[in-house]
């Protein structure tokens, strides 16, 4: 080892001589260039440039011996494998410095990649670092400022104090100085107290100036300009929004005065409709009554918004119905006073007049129906209006007038059998007295009770009621024609009906009936949509299909058995026709029900009778006619055909011999009464 | 209103309007019905309800129309022959019903037509009914039905056009009469002594109390067009059934307000009714006709539609709260 390590020192030391040697003669060799020409000179100039191997053997040779060329020959051979040696060990070098300088850049490289990241993350915080630099110098010039809004705001408040506690300034604006002073932190509730009492007189204020109907002294504090004001619909309504923002806000501002505010705004909606009823009891009319309503009512709409709490809504609606509980029943007994009056006028004045009895009794219906129909009208008036408040009760007041009238007439039926004095000894009362009173019975009972319903059911009841007075309608109408057909029916002998001649005229008076019905409807009812009626609605249904038989002209009696178990059968099948629809209050509807009605009917009256062949071919032939001329009125045609289908069947069933008219025959004794119809009818547009 | 049917449903063959519940049986829930086809043979049906309550069985048929004894059966039958006792054959008019003294036995019989009222006695064992006596009800009136009162044997009342008649056995005389137009049916009310029930084409049904005969206690709407019988329910107070021309058969339950009033008492005409409708059988193809308690289930009635179908129900799911304690 010692001996590699000798070498080895050794060889490095040689390296380094070379090394130093070439780097020297390098910086020598600058020079010898310019002198070649001196080349011959030395033997060093193997070392140089500008070598010429030639020239330099010869040189050699020239120079020195053979000993000397071969101890040169060993020499340079020696030193070529020194060379040699020492190049390929600094050629070794090198590679180990190219790899260590390898590694050494990738080192520097990935340091390099290393504080570029720092840089890139320090730049980030240099920059916020930066940002919070500016922001703390902006900030200092906003502290500046606060200060001088802070005084500015001193001086605000100041001036709000001045004006809340100011009493020339009204309510609305002490409100709003009041907001504002709480959105100014200013501690506000000790204003509380104060300010509520404020708001308490300034409403009393208020009512008491509704109350008296005359002229309002101050202009500031009064709401309405009196009662006989109504040719002035528009109230003024600023004093109302004053009062309403002022409780507005002192709901927001105070949550603990709600109490305190609910009861105000009671009180006052109380004093409102006290002020109503007292105008009722003075037989104001509904057009006032419908304004005062409204009035009201905005007011409570408007205040309700500001303060739901209070649920005035709901207790207007109580106080409401009240009110208006009372002047439906004024309304009415101040139309029993008015009859009462006609009626007694006979006691009064019994010479002067020539018909005495006559006019009282004229007198005292025409206030009956006048006076119903004045009562009708306005209340029909005071709905048409369409408030709110009235709306809600709509159906109370309805229900409320409908037993207004039966009250009424109680009492009226009372009040005449008192006039007539049956409980007292009759030499007091006249017994002209007495006729009229009967007579006036007898017209109540028959025209007058019929034709305030009606008024009753177009005035009141449009379209969103059921039952009630078209039901009445229908009823009465329906009585009167089933009447027509149970005689038709019961009259002749069927069982020995002659040959069918002509449609008979009983179909006149059914469609002359259906046409004052019509007419009637028509003047008072509203039209209805046509629509289909849904399955829903009906209460009640008959299926047939035993009409199919018909058509069948072999009608055999040994086949009536199968045919009815067919019927039965195919019943199954069929789809059932709803025939009692839920009545509406429209013209068709009606109209609908009633010819429906009068069709089953005589379907029923035809199954409590025989017929022979004639008889049961009458019942076609009217039938067919019936068909035809009844497909203007029907809105609903299925139900109408189904029904007259249904009468032929019954009538069938039961004849001993259901043969049919032949069709020829059947139209010809159509067409012509058809034709005959005609005649007598001239056209109508 | 087409909901599931609930009752138990018997056809016959052909159209009928009549239905009556046997009395005299006291084994088995049974009704007597018949039909009125124009030109076939008519049969009289006798149907029972079968023990499980589930199944209507005929149990006997003939033809015509007479007085007729059914026949006791001995265990099995297959449709026995019904006797013809006797016939009513003093009737010159239509015969609109045949009235049998409402419980117990009875020796009489009354038949009505459209202008006399026959009462007659009839003899089982000879198998011949007599006249008795008869009345005619006067020109312009025809009759169109009739009831027995169930309290008072001397009474019948009867129904015309325009008005209903109570006569007096006995006299044969009209005792009152109370107005009231085109009244289909009418049934006294067995639990109470004064009331009646009448139906009519337009008006509806109206509960009235004889003692004050001026105007209805009460009124219930019936049908959405003619109420053609109502039948008061035997065992049940306030129970009543109505038929219609609408297909349906109602149930309706009205009584006086205040209870604590004994029935004799004469209420007053403040007494307020309540009546309500507890139900509408509505599974029926045509008009109903007939219809009938049972007077051995009081809670299951028969009814009788134009096409021939009997469907028996029962009430009991239907009825409120406050009467199931009846049951």
């Amino acid at each position: 080892m010692a001996a590699d390590d000798v070498s080895v020192d050794d060889k490095v030391k040689r390296t380094r001589d070379l090394l130093s040697s070439f780097y020297s003669q390098d910086a020598s060799q600058i020079s010898p260039p310019s002198n070649t020409t001196s080349r011959f000179a030395t033997l060093d100039t193997i070392n140089t440039t500008s070598f010429d191997a030639d020239q330099y053997m010869n040189l050699l040779v020239h120079k020195s011996n053979l000993e000397g060329l071969l101890q040169r020959h060993v020499e340079m051979a020696a030193e070529i494998k020194n060379l040699d040696t020492d190049l390929q060990i600094m050629k070794n070098n090198i590679v180990g410095m190219e790899v260590n300088m390898e590694q050494l850049l990738d080192k520097i490289m990935s340091v390099q990649s290393k504080s570029d990241g720092v840089n890139t993350l320090l730049f980030e915080k240099r920059e916020h670092i930066e940002k919070l630099h500016r922001t703390r110098n902006l900030l200092r010039k906003v502290q500046d400022c606060k200060k001088a809004s802070e005084e500015v705001m001193l001086v605000i408040v100041n001036k709000l104090e001045d004006k809340v506690s100011s009493d020339s300034e009204s309510i609305q604006a002490r409100a709003e100085a009041v907001m504002l002073l709480k959105q100014l932190d200013f501690p506000v509730e000790k204003l509380e107290s104060k300010l509520l009492e404020k708001l308490e007189q300034f409403l009393e204020e208020l009512d008491l100036s509704k109350d008296t109907s005359s002229d309002s002294a101050n202009p500031h504090e009064s709401i309405n300009e009196g009662i006989e004001s109504d040719s002035i619909p528009p109230r003024p309504e600023v004093p109302t929004r004053e009062f309403v923002e002022a409780v507005h806000a002192y709901h927001v501002i105070f949550p603990d005065s709600e109490q305190h505010l609910v009861k105000l705004m009671h009180d006052l909606t109380t004093r409102h409709f006290e002020a109503a009823k007292q105008q009722i009891q003075e037989q104001v009319s509904s057009a006032k009554l419908s304004n005062r309503l409204r009035f009201i009512w905005t007011d409570v709409l408007s205040i309700d918004e500001v303060l739901p709490e209070a649920g005035l809504q709901d207790f207007a609606y109580e106080a409401a119905r009240d009110v208006l509980k009372q002047y439906v029943t004024s309304l009415f007994s101040y139309l029993l006073h008015e009859i009462s009056d006609a009626l007694l006028q006979i006691q009064k004045d019994g010479i002067g007049e020539e018909y005495p009895l006559r006019a009282a009794l004229e007198a005292s219906k025409n206030a009956l129906i006048q006076g119903s129909t004045k009562v009708l009208s306005d209340i029909r008036y005071l709905l048409d209006e369409d408030l709110g408040l009235v709306l809600k009760l709509r159906d109370m007041i309805i229900s409320w007038v409908q037993e207004g009238f039966q009250t009424f007439f109680t009492q009226l039926n009372g009040q005449l059998l008192l006039l007539s004095g049956k409980d007292v000894p009759t030499d007091k009362v006249s017994s002209g007295l007495v006729l009229v009173i009967s007579q006036l019975s007898v017209f109540i009972e028959r025209d007058a009770i019929s034709r305030i319903t009606e008024e009753i059911g177009s005035s009141l009841l449009g379209g969103s009621y059921e039952y009630g007075s078209s039901a009445f309608y229908i009823s009465m109408r329906t009585q009167r024609i089933s009447v027509l057909l149970r005689k038709r029916l019961t009259t002749p002998n069927w069982i020995k009906h002659k040959e069918p001649r002509e449609v008979h005229m009983f179909v006149d008076l059914f469609l002359q009936e259906l046409g004052a019905v019509g007419s009637e409807v028509k003047q008072i009812l509203p039209q209805g949509l046509t629509r289909r009626h849904s399955r829903t609605e009906s209460n009640g249904s008959t299926s047939s299909s035993r009409s199919n038989q018909l058509r069948d002209n072999r009608s055999n009696t040994n086949r009536a058995r199968s045919q009815l178990l067919e019927t039965h059968l195919a019943k199954l099948f069929k789809q059932k026709m709803e025939i009692f629809t839920k009545i509406e209050h429209t013209q068709e509807s009606v109209v609908m029900t009633i010819v429906k009605r009068c069709l089953k009917s005589l379907q029923e009256f035809v199954r409590l009778h025989t017929f022979n062949r004639s008889g049961f071919q009458q019942i076609q032939l009217d039938m067919q006619y019936l068909r035809i001329t009844l497909k203007d009125n029907a809105e609903d045609e299925a139900a109408v055909e189904f029904l007259l289908d249904e009468v032929i069947v019954a009538a069938a069933e039961r004849c001993v011999d259901p043969s049919p008219l032949e069709p020829a025959i059947l139209d010809r004794l159509v067409q012509a009464k058809l034709a005959k119809t005609m005649d007598q009818e001239p056209v109508a547009s | 209103m087409q909901g599931g049917s609930t009752g138990i449903g018997y056809g016959l063959k052909y159209q009928a309007r009549c239905i009556t519940d046997v009395k005299a049986d006291s084994d088995h829930t049974s009704f007597l019905t018949a039909t009125l086809s124009l030109k076939e043979e008519n049969e009289v049906h006798l149907i029972r309800l079968s023990s499980g309550g589930t199944e209507l069985v005929c149990e006997g048929e003939s033809y015509e129309a007479a007085v007729w004894q059914i026949p006791e059966l001995y265990g099995q039958s297959n449709s026995p022959q019904l006797e013809c006792i006797a016939s009513l054959d003093a009737h010159k008019s239509k015969i609109k019903c045949v009235l049998w003294w409402p419980s117990g036995r009875h020796d009489k019989l009354i038949s009505i037509d459209e202008q006399n009222i026959f009462l007659w006695s009839l003899d089982s064992s000879k198998k011949s009914a007599q006249v008795q006596s008869q009345e005619s009800v006067g020109m312009p009136h025809h009759l169109s039905g009739g009831a027995w009162d169930p309290h008072d044997v001397n009474i019948v009342a009867s129904t015309t056009e325009s008005s209903i008649h109570f006569w007096d056995l006995r006299t044969m005389k009209k005792t009152n009469s109370m107005e009231y137009s085109h009244v289909r049916s009418i049934d006294y009310d067995t639990k109470n002594k004064h009331m009646l029930v009448t139906a009519a084409d337009e008006s509806g049904i109206n509960i009235w109390d004889l003692r004050m005969s001026k105007a209805p206690v009460a009124e219930l709407p019936g049908h959405a067009h003619w109420t053609w019988a109502v039948r008061s329910n035997p065992e049940y107070e306030g129970l009543i059934l109505s038929a219609g021309t609408d297909s349906t058969v109602n149930l309706w339950f009205a009584s006086p307000s205040n209870d604590g009033k004994t029935s004799d008492s004469v209420s007053n005409s403040a007494t307020k009714w309540t009546e309500s409708l507890l139900h509408s059988y509505s599974d029926y193809e045509d008009s109903v006709y007939g219809l009938s308690w049972s007077s051995r289930e009081p809670w299951l009635f028969a009814s009788l539609s134009y096409d021939g179908r009997v469907v028996v129900e029962s009430i009991k799911p239907h009825l409120p709260k406050t009467s199931s304690a009846m049951l």
